[in-house]
């Protein structure tokens, strides 16, 4: 498992979860039901002014963990060709960053 | 759809909760809820301002609290086992909130009410399950939800899977039916970690499995996601670890999702929670379902259930009546009248009477005879325990009040306004506050508790803030910055708000310099700086932790304590757990009982005299009081000597001749720099000109400039000017000024005829954004309808606008100027025992050592320090011997040494007289380094005189320090009843005669040094040498001068002050103390810079300025330098001094070089 911090387009569902992504300049497609979580920030270290009215997405940002395929692949189904990732929306911004690469062969359950 | 929180802090759950009652409020109401529940940690500290925020955002409020659990398993008094929230049911005629009060009681009961006690605020199951069920019906009247901070929730994250379901069945088995729910919480933490959904799951598991309903809720800690950093600091003040500790703990929340989520979030969390449990649609309408109908069952009715300003007093048979409360206040007062004004008729008594009925028919109409009843109860214990007691406030303004002893101040005689106090328009409990002596607060206290029955009392608690310097202390430990860094820059706070951190920086010259740092955003360590400052202002204000109020007892029926929880406060009594604020929504019958040194001081002095003088006669001739026409003396004392304060008539021409001699030191009110200035210039002739005096000397007019034409109308250098000749009558006594609360309602009554009662409305609405153009719309169209030109309504209305919101309550004034009167008067009557009743009690201002200055410029003689006649107190005591042979004089007591301990001083005391200095080793057992120090404040000259020695004080303080560094060798024990043989002492008499005698000065350093007074002789007395070559004139002598006349002053410094002023610019006043009396002096702009870093920092200065004239009997100095007169080399001596005397200057030490120790000397400070 790697730490990343690259850009990564994310495509969502009206209700926000991501459905396709792009990055470094392939396309791959979500193929399990995403988990999404947040994570505490050690804002206190990460940033240099608080102050009252900052709003969200200060104390933590929120996490997607989703399990995609290349989407021109024609695999077949199954955990073989899949990747896990870590990925992470910035609030203020709205733009996505990937943040950890799972070892592709070991899918993870939460 | 709405949504109903179930589980909500405030920010009164101190170091825990973000926001505050109203916000949370206002924005579930936007939302769409129609009930929001208030669930403070360990009480109900903010329960009574979520009602009214509720009630004013139209919700239905919600109570309970959040509270821990003793461990069942554990050790019952100290290891916990979860928290759980408590919820009342309502609509049960407030059997739930009584059982909720009760139960919150309970958790508090064991605890020792001091900070850090090893009891932890909780309740036992037991305990918790007792108070669940009315204790008639046995229906449920209280609801526990089991959530994630319970011992079932935590168990979650551990390894044993089964642990949770156990913990669970316990719950279920020990609690009564119907009683427990499922608290759902999720706030989207990683899964498997608290608070994630998964645990969420597990919790609804359970519920579905033991067929226990579910509700979903956010464990609200802040109305909106920003708060979320807010909390994090909260975790770290309250854990007292910074937040990279906790991180590694990890003990912070996971995330920020506990703000108070909307509907639609709350229905989305549902799904998430429903949809991961792989339930359906219908489970989630039941979850939501669920909730609501908790939430509908704990509605709370703030009427029924919680008695919403439904005053309460206690019943009648407590305070000593069995009929109609009315009835018997009526017959008080007539009781009343015969003592109050005896032979009262005509005219007069026409006039006492409607007052009276007016007043009654009030009283009558609110139902509050009770309440007067008792006050006067109280009032009357405290009287007959002894204890000097006096009304203030507004409650001066009652004719009844007065009738019935409650009140020495006659409305009447001063013109005050009933409708100040009470009125048909104001339905609230009004204040009345007692002054009492402050040595005896605390057992009055006590007394009543005694009088009333513990049910019926409990102290008032009051809410304690972050201010600027907390905060900062605060933020600064949750940055983990360095201890002593963070101490540096809290001491430079000073008297601005912490939200205000950022705009002070830039304004604040004395933190120029961190500001300077912060800007430096390079560095790691300056950004952390610019974080603390976001986080100072974060914690603004917030709910530290409650503390006994100083002054307020809440006094009620048998049903207090079902009323209000309760906690043990410092004092050991008990104290509620609501505040001022909440007196009055909670129909809780407030008193002020408040601690004022000067009455102690007073009642002390009293007792003095008795002691001296043990008859009337003694004492009218030793305060050359009128004889009177009988030649027996006045009424107000008594054949043993006591004298009635309160029944000396307030014209007596000696008392106004001291004050107006401005020498006031010690008198209540009027002793400051200021009122000294003010009582010069206006030269009070009577009362009514002291409470003028005392109304006048208040930021409001002494800002806006209302004294100036005061006085220059009053000595008629200027003619009265009055807007309209019907307000003469009202404006006559403070010459046309507009001065006091009642001449603003005067003067609304005169001009529009409203009434006094709806002026009053009027008066408080001045200066209210909202409600102050609907009073002046009132105010024009009414005055312009009784035919008042618009150029005198638009002047009239100037004058209230301007004055309304801070002028002064007359009966405060007049209340206020009572103990004035009475202070001077035993000043003017007896000096003695008034200033051994200051020194005792310490009630003023200013350095104690400024008061025996005081003494001394009296020619009062300052006895010294004798370990025999020395007690723990101050005594007067009639000299025996020497110069002032005959006279009165105050020996110095033993209280108040440094480093003597208070059971030393009591074994002193009690083992009186000594007849050697190994006598006093025996049986008093002092410490070695407290006989050195009593020696060097000769307190065994007379014994050593007495021995027949030839040495000096200095020879035997040599002799104690050898014996003190000397190993301490067991001595014979005196055998218990065995005397030693009269021997005198040996070893005073063998002490050899080696050293010169100490001087004054370092005599007098001594005493500054252990006692903080300079007793021997004035410490400037030894400057004076230097003083007179460098051409200073002395306090006394500055009268005579014309004004404008250049001169040099010095003294020692006994006040510094920097009032806000006209203009913001800022005017530094000093006062020095010269030994003839005390010097004012005032530093304006330029003088300020000039002196620079000596305004604030010497002990001694000398100051160049020209003298301004204030009044008949007042003059003080402008000054234009200063110098430090410890520094001899700096001092602008006239002519060129020889190098041999320039030598001794420099040699010359003051009493006060190398005390570093004791800041009392001199007052420093604001």
């Amino acid at each position: 498992m790697g730490m990343f911090s690259e850009g990564v387009d994310v495509v969502c569902t009206p209700a926000g979860e991501p459905l396709e992504l792009t990055w470094a300049g392939r396309h791959y497609t979500v193929c399990a039901e995403p988990v999404r979580w947040y994570e505490r920030r050690q804002w206190w270290v990460e940033e240099t002014r608080a102050p009252l009215g900052t709003g969200p997405g200060l104390v933590d940002h929120e996490i997607w963990r989703v399990q995609v395929r290349l989407s021109d692949a024609k695999a077949a189904p199954g955990p073989e060709g899949s990747l896990t990732l870590d990925l992470t929306r910035n609030i203020g911004s709205g733009r996505w960053r990937l943040l950890r690469i799972h070892d592709a062969l070991r899918p993870q359950s939460a | 759809m709405s949504f109903t929180h179930l589980h909500v802090s405030t920010a009164f759950s101190a170091h825990y909760g973000v926001s505050w009652p109203d916000e949370l409020a206002q924005s579930a109401a936007a939302d769409g809820a129609t009930a929001l529940a208030c669930t403070d940690r360990d009480g109900l500290y903010g329960t009574v301002k979520h009602l009214k925020a509720c009630m004013a955002a139209g919700l239905d409020p919600v109570v309970g609290v959040d509270l821990a659990v003793f461990d069942d398993g554990g050790d019952l008094r100290t290891q916990l086992a979860g928290r759980v929230v408590v919820l009342a049911h309502g609509h049960n005629k407030g059997a739930g909130y009584r059982a909720l009060c009760r139960l919150i009681s309970d958790a508090h009961a064991r605890t020792s009410g001091k900070a850090g006690g090893a009891v932890p605020v909780a309740v036992t199951r037991a305990e918790l399950a007792s108070r669940t069920l009315h204790p008639e019906t046995l229906e449920p009247v209280l609801t526990v939800l089991i959530g994630p901070d319970s011992d079932v929730g935590r168990a979650m994250g551990g390894r044993r899977y089964l642990r949770p379901r156990t913990l669970f069945k316990q719950w279920l088995d020990g609690m009564p039916k119907g009683t427990v729910a499922a608290e759902v919480v999720s706030h989207l933490s990683a899964p498997g970690q608290p608070l994630s959904t998964a645990h969420a799951v597990r919790m609804l598991k359970l519920a579905a499995e033991h067929g226990v309903p579910a509700v979903l809720t956010n464990a609200v800690r802040y109305c909106a996601e920003d708060g979320a950093a807010t909390a994090d600091v909260l975790d770290s003040a309250r854990t007292l670890k910074s937040l990279p500790e906790l991180t590694a703990e990890p003990l912070l929340q996971p995330n920020g999702q506990g703000w108070l989520k909307s509907a639609d979030q709350m229905l989305q969390l549902g799904k998430e929670i429903i949809h991961a449990a792989g339930y359906g649609t219908t489970d989630l309408a039941r979850l939501l379902g669920q909730t609501e109908a908790l939430a509908d069952r704990c509605r709370i009715d703030p009427v029924t259930d919680m008695g919403w300003k439904q005053p309460v007093v206690p019943e009648a048979a407590v305070i000593g009546i069995d009929g109609d409360p009315l009835v018997e206040l009526t017959q008080r007062c007539e009781a009343g009248i015969g003592r109050r004004f005896p032979g009262i008729s005509g005219e007069a008594e026409a006039q006492m009477r409607a007052r009276l009925d007016h007043e009654l028919k009030i009283i009558a109409n609110l139902g509050f005879a009770a309440y007067f009843l008792t006050v006067a109860e109280v009032s009357r214990m405290i009287l007959d325990m002894g204890v000097r007691a006096a009304a203030r406030g507004s409650g001066a303004s009652s004719l009844v009040n007065y009738l019935i002893d409650v009140s020495q101040v006659n409305p009447l005689q001063h013109d005050l306004i009933f409708e100040r106090f009470l009125s048909r328009d104001r339905a609230t409990l009004p204040d009345i506050d007692i002054d009492v002596e402050s040595a005896e607060r605390h057992n009055v206290y006590r007394r009543i508790f005694d009088r009333f029955g513990a049910e019926r009392v409990t102290l008032m608690s009051m809410q304690n803030g972050y201010r600027a310097r907390g905060a900062v202390r605060d933020a600064g430990l949750a940055l983990g910055m360095d201890d002593g860094d963070i101490g540096e820059i809290a001491k430079q706070l000073w008297r601005f708000s912490a939200r205000k951190f950022r705009e002070a920086l830039v304004e604040k010259p004395e933190l120029k310099e961190f500001a300077g740092r912060v800007e430096q955003r390079d560095f790691a360590e300056n950004q952390q700086l610019d974080l603390l400052v976001d986080l100072t202002e974060r914690l603004d204000r917030l709910p530290r932790h409650i503390s006994m109020h100083p002054c307020g007892v809440i006094l009620g029926d048998a049903t207090l304590l079902d009323r209000t929880p309760v906690q043990p406060s410092g004092l050991g009594l008990p104290m509620s757990q609501f505040d001022k604020h909440d007196m009055d929504p909670m129909g809780m019958l407030k008193l002020d009982v408040l601690g004022v040194r000067m009455q102690s001081a007073m009642a002390f002095a009293v007792r003095e005299v008795i002691r001296l003088h043990p008859s009337k006669a003694e004492v009218v001739a030793a305060g050359v009081h009128p004889v009177g026409p009988e030649g027996t003396g006045p009424d107000y004392i008594a054949a043993d000597g006591h004298i009635d304060l309160n029944a000396v008539p307030l014209d007596d021409e000696p008392t106004y001749e001291l004050i107006r001699s401005t020498h006031t030191l010690g008198c209540f009110q009027i002793e400051s720099p200021g009122q000294r200035e003010l009582i010069g210039k206006m030269a009070p002739r009577e009362f009514n000109d002291l409470i003028i005096d005392i109304s006048l000397f208040r930021p409001g007019p002494m800002k806006s400039d209302m004294v100036r034409p005061f006085l220059e109308h009053r000595h008629g250098f200027a003619p009265e000017v009055y807007p309209h000749p019907d307000l003469i009558p009202v404006l006559k006594e403070t010459h046309g000024v507009t001065v006091f609360h009642e001449q603003i309602l005067k003067t609304f009554d005169v001009m529009t005829k409203c009434g006094l009662a709806r002026a009053d409305e009027f008066r408080r609405a001045l200066g209210n954004e909202l409600l102050e153009p609907k009073v002046e719309e009132f105010f024009r169209k009414e005055a312009r309808a009784k035919g008042y030109t618009p150029d005198v309504v638009d002047k009239v209305w100037g004058t209230l606008k301007a004055f309304g919101s801070f002028g002064f309550c007359k009966a405060h004034g007049a209340a206020f100027a009572v103990p004035t009167y009475q202070s001077a008067w035993l000043k003017a009557h007896h000096p003695e025992a008034f200033l051994a009743g200051l020194w005792e009690h310490d009630p003023g201002m200013y350095p104690k050592r400024l008061l025996v200055a005081e003494a001394r410029r009296l020619g009062i003689p300052i006895l010294p320090l004798d370990i025999n006649k020395s007690q723990a107190e101050y005594r007067v005591e009639r000299v025996g011997s020497g110069p002032d042979r005959g006279k009165l004089g105050i020996r110095l007591s033993l209280n108040g040494i440094y480093g003597l301990s208070g059971a030393e001083l009591k074994r002193i005391v009690s083992g009186q007289p000594y007849d050697s200095l190994a006598d006093l080793r025996a049986r008093s057992r002092l410490s070695k380094p407290s006989i050195k120090r009593l020696a060097q404040l000769g307190a065994f000259d007379t014994l050593h005189r007495e021995s027949g020695g030839a040495a000096n004080r200095a020879d035997l303080v040599q002799h104690l320090q050898a014996l003190q560094n000397r190993p301490s060798k067991k001595g014979v024990e005196v055998i218990e009843g065995q005397l030693s043989l009269p021997l005198g002492d040996v070893e005073l008499r063998n002490l050899k005669a080696e050293l010169p005698a100490p001087t004054m000065v370092e005599n007098v350093r001594a005493e500054l040094d252990l006692m903080a007074v300079d007793v021997s002789e004035h410490l400037m007395s030894s400057h004076r040498p230097l003083l007179d070559r460098l051409g200073v004139t002395t306090a006394d002598k500055l009268l005579g001068l014309r004004n404008g006349t250049e001169v040099l002053v010095a003294g020692v410094r006994i006040a510094t002050q920097t009032p806000p002023m006209r203009g913001g610019r800022r005017v530094v006043f000093i006062s020095i103390d010269d030994g003839t009396g005390c010097v004012d002096s005032v530093f304006f702009h330029e003088a300020q810079e000039l002196a620079g870093p000596l305004l604030f920092g010497t002990r001694l200065l000398l100051i160049r300025g020209n003298t301004r004239r204030t009044g008949p009997r007042g003059i003080s100095i402008s000054a234009s330098m200063a110098w430090d007169l410890s520094r001899p080399e700096t001092l602008p001596f006239p002519e060129k001094q020889s190098t041999g005397q320039r030598e001794r200057d420099q040699q010359l030490q003051g009493p006060l070089d190398g005390i570093s120790r004791n800041l009392a000397i001199t007052g420093l400070g604001s």
